[in-house]
């Protein structure tokens, strides 16, 4: 079934990139969130959820759960987008959505997909997509973001790939389908499965934005327009996170299993380092929503380390967070629309030029930083009670100074931009509330999961979590 | 036979590590794509059609052929022809390279196990290192490129140590992903000399913080 949905997906792209008026764009866009939406409807009342697509493909939980999100988020993503862009030349519209358009696709194969390598071909494919949507403004900075982007993407993917191909050896199986190598994997050579592991960890941090490759996402979300910045920092990060899920899940059965937790630990601490000292760095507003994105996919890394309701509290806090970032994100747009740049210590006032933006970013500051009633209030507590529990009382500590001095950043960057003085030139004409409500509503979507979780979404975690 | 090959494969990464031309460069990829052909094509247990026909797409048509080809291109259309002299030494380069070559062996002696050909396994655990070397010693953004091609050259190697045999489909996709990569490589690399003019890595440096 994914297949047609795929070459469906695929014409409407192509068809795209010929279209010769915005107007063509547009409905071609619709075309193609509609067949989303009719997808999903598939799925979930058409009885192709938890069933097998081809040899490649299963429409399992986590797969299902993240598709939600990424059809959710590229509903505002479009939408955004085609207000954002609409002074463009046609030229570049189109191919911006076109790329974007196969951006989506391929970050849905990652997560439907039931083979290491087919996962692994989908995540060269989102660079591949990705490096073209960052090249869009065609200025010195975005070529050279681009450029690293690729070139690290390239390298980083393929060394995921050696480490997939150690994971063959280990396993003495050809077979790359998840569920088959969970079987045979535990007798597999220990050596070589940690070798593998950290290899493909490596690859694929560049996508999740952890730490070592998180400098990739960080320009990547720098150079791309900021619409597509949010679909990089959530629908992108998320396939990064289920790719290295999959990989963290085969390993449970194996005697390398507390090895192996302890290295997402490790990245998970040095992620939120990295993120939390840079959030303190950076002059540019797009460049600290990201590294706020490597600080909280250090958080679900450390949850994945600790194991226990951590691995829960890392899944509920990725989901919760793609709604979170994705409203930042597009909050953020509206800003450089409004002041044509996002210099941290140029621009400000804005509670006063664009109040319904201000109160969208400061409601956004609250529940990105985790205070009640957010969702990640509930996964952070969920992950400290964790550590408290299996009396790593350093790492409670540490965690807790750390996102100390996340508090203190965000706070600072985020009431500067609402209160200070502005100094840089101003482009009111550019104010669209619209936008500013809309992109309030995936905030107050998250809002509402930190006060109510349904019990569909609590029993597609459990799921995933005893996968 | 494949012994010749192998080693013969062996010289083509020390010299990479001597070498200071682009034109030079272009050449060994190439002739490490024909090293591949023989090796891969001494190794194919049966005379499978299909299999020799992607065995001969993959390393002869792509490897030895388009890659040079887009290296070429690239290095006519910027009109850079050797590695800068900010980078390392040719003799320290040589001799991190000879270091990689007994770092490989060693740990190959210690690691391999049955399941792996530990010729092959100790021959792409080099490539791999002499790609990152190169990466990360030499300063020009092109040479970069060339790095990222040997560690390919060094992931196909390992995937015949190993000797998985994936679907067709998805070596086609998996070949299809990577030369992608490189013609957009490629076409970055131009459009960045011809706007930025910076074909040392040390100019990069607009996006930070």
């Amino acid at each position: 079934m994914i297949y047609f949905y795929f070459l469906l997906w695929l014409a409407i792209a192509a068809t795209t990139l010929a279209a010769r008026s915005r107007r063509v764009v547009h409905i071609l866009c619709g075309c193609y969130l509609t067949i989303h939406a009719v997808f999903i409807e598939q799925l979930l009342f058409g009885g192709e959820y938890l069933t097998t697509s081809g040899i490649f493909f299963t429409f399992d939980e986590a797969g299902t759960l993240f598709y939600i999100l990424l059809a959710i988020v590229a509903l505002f993503v479009f939408w955004h987008s085609e207000e954002y862009l609409k002074d463009d030349a046609i030229e570049h519209y189109r191919l911006y959505f076109s790329l974007l358009m196969l951006l989506t696709t391929a970050i849905t194969g990652v997560y439907f997909a039931n083979n290491i390598a087919i996962t692994w071909i989908l995540l060269e494919a989102t660079t591949l997509c990705g490096a073209g949507i960052l090249y869009y403004r065609r200025s010195k900075p975005t070529l050279e973001a681009t450029w690293k982007y690729l070139f690290v993407c390239s390298t980083g993917i393929a060394i995921a790939y050696l480490g997939i191909l150690l994971l063959c050896a280990a396993a003495e199986n050809s077979s790359l389908n998840y569920t088959e190598l969970q079987g045979i994997i535990a007798q597999g050579n220990p050596l070589y499965l940690k070798v593998a592991f950290i290899l493909i960890l490596t690859g694929y941090s560049c996508k999740m934005e952890i730490f070592p490759l998180y400098t990739i996402g960080v320009d990547a979300n720098f150079a791309a327009p900021a619409p597509a910045s949010a679909m990089i920092s959530t629908g992108l990060v998320n396939a990064g996170f289920l790719a290295i899920f999959r990989i963290y899940r085969l390993f449970a059965d194996t005697p390398v299993f507390g090895w192996v937790q302890n290295v997402m630990l490790l990245t998970g601490i040095l992620s939120l380092i990295v993120g939390a000292l840079f959030l303190r760095r950076t002059n540019n507003y797009k460049r600290f929503l990201s590294y706020s994105t490597v600080e909280n996919m250090g958080i679900a890394a450390i949850g994945l380390g600790i194991g226990g309701t951590g691995v829960w509290a890392a899944v509920f806090h990725v989901v919760c967070h793609s709604l979170i970032k994705s409203s930042l994100f597009l909050q953020i747009g509206i800003v450089r629309h409004i002041y044509n740049g996002y210099r941290i210590n140029r621009i400000g006032d804005y509670i006063n030029i664009n109040k319904v933006g201000a109160i969208g970013l400061l409601v956004g500051m609250v529940v990105i930083l985790a205070f009640p009633p957010s969702p990640l209030f509930i996964s952070e507590l969920m992950i400290l009670s964790e550590t408290i529990t299996a009396g790593d009382w350093w790492l409670t500590a540490l965690m807790m100074l750390l996102m100390c001095i996340v508090i203190y950043s965000v706070c600072h960057r985020v009431i500067k931009l609402c209160y200070q003085p502005n100094q840089d030139e101003l482009h009111i004409s550019n104010i669209n509330r619209r936008l500013s409500y809309s992109a309030l509503i995936l905030m107050l979507g998250a809002i509402v999961i930190g006060l109510w979780q349904p019990e569909p979404l609590k029993a597609i975690i459990d799921s995933i979590v005893n996968m | 036979m494949v012994l010749t090959l192998i080693i013969l494969y062996v010289i083509t990464l020390i010299y990479l590590s001597t070498v200071e031309r682009f034109r030079n460069y272009a050449s060994i990829i190439a002739w490490q794509g024909w090293i591949l052909l023989g090796i891969a094509l001494l190794q194919l247990h049966t005379l499978n059609w299909v299999e020799l026909g992607f065995v001969i797409l993959e390393t002869l048509i792509f490897k030895a052929l388009v890659v040079p080809a887009i290296l070429m291109n690239v290095i006519k259309k910027t009109n850079i022809n050797r590695v800068s002299t900010s980078g390392t030494s040719q003799f320290n380069s040589q001799m991190l390279s000879i270091a990689a070559l007994i770092v490989s062996a060693i740990t190959t002696y210690y690691v391999a196990d049955s399941s792996v050909h530990m010729l092959f396994f100790g021959v792409a655990l080099y490539a791999l290192l002499s790609g990152l070397i190169l990466i990360v010693l030499r300063s020009r953004i092109f040479t970069h490129v060339v790095g990222f091609l040997v560690i390919e050259n060094g992931v196909f190697l390992f995937s015949m140590a190993i000797g998985v045999e994936m679907p067709i489909l998805i070596n086609m996709a998996i070949m299809l992903d990577i030369l992608i990569s490189i013609l957009m490589l490629g076409m970055f690399l131009t459009k960045v000399d011809d706007k930025i003019h910076a074909d040392d890595s040390d100019s990069l440096t607009r996006v930070k913080d």
